[in-house]
């Protein structure tokens, strides 16, 4: 029988299949919104479980890696509807020079403060849309919305956050950071 | 708004981002398969039925806990 056929009508084994099949490209997604390894892997063990508790309500004959990616999608929105906007990362990006100088690294975390502040829907779309580059059409599938949408929300989130980086008095010249 | 805003913001959040290291560190089948069992197995409500029927029949008649003992 299908494996979807077999995990829709509860199968484990065809459950554990699909779950080495597809546990890293949903953590893959999920720690591009969420932005922490930990807490993807907590995401990705708990979409996984919702996928095996709603597994009636998946249609063997449809889309499997597009209906785990939207139940991923959401979770990592609630996380972020539920986190302290205060916190930002404090990691360095990749590649920086140990020698950073120290108003860059605060013009770095205004920047990642601010865009914490962002509603969630609106940081999800401008994190995949703008950091990760993902393409609008599967943002567009994961939130369950147009592209149209998608890019609505990204245009919203940037100029919020250009209104409030005005305000912190990083102006023009903000990217040569 | 200007175009060349827009590109300064995108830029700007580009460059605070770190890159995501997006591969999985570990298999999360073992996690996932704790979770079901935790949610999944409840005991059914005859199981609690027999175990309440056995321990009225004990408190009456305790021999039969011999009985019962030598037969498991």
């Amino acid at each position: 029988m299908d494996l979807l056929r077999r995990f829709a009508l509860g199968e484990i084994d065809a459950f554990e299949t699909l779950v080495r099949q597809f546990q890293g490209d949903i953590y893959a997604w999920i720690v591009r919104i969420v932005r922490d390894p930990g807490i993807a892997e907590d995401l990705t063990v708990e979409t996984l479980w919702r996928i095996y508790r709603t597994r009636q309500q998946f249609r063997p004959d449809g889309n499997f890696a597009a209906w785990a990616r939207r139940i991923a999608t959401n979770l990592a929105l609630d996380h972020l509807r539920r986190k302290r906007p205060e916190q930002s990362l404090l990691a360095e990006p990749a590649g920086a020079p140990q020698s950073d100088h120290l108003l860059q690294r605060e013009t770095r975390e205004k920047i990642q403060q601010a865009f914490r502040r962002l509603p969630a829907k609106l940081q999800v779309a401008a994190t995949l849309a703008l950091v990760e580059e993902q393409p609008y059409d599967e943002i567009a599938n994961a939130l369950g919305t147009s592209v149209g949408a998608v890019k609505l929300r990204v245009f919203r989130a940037v100029r919020i956050l250009r209104k409030q980086l005005n305000h912190l008095g990083l102006g023009p010249g903000v990217a040569r950071t | 708004m200007t175009e060349h805003d827009d590109r300064e913001i995108r830029e700007a959040l580009k460059q605070s981002f770190p890159a995501m290291n997006t591969e999985l560190r570990r298999d999360l089948w073992p996690a996932v398969l704790r979770k079901l069992d935790v949610h999944v197995a409840p005991v059914p409500w005859y199981d609690w039925a027999l175990i309440g029927l056995s321990a009225t029949v004990f408190l009456f008649f305790p021999q039969l806990i011999l009985v019962f003992a030598y037969h498991l």
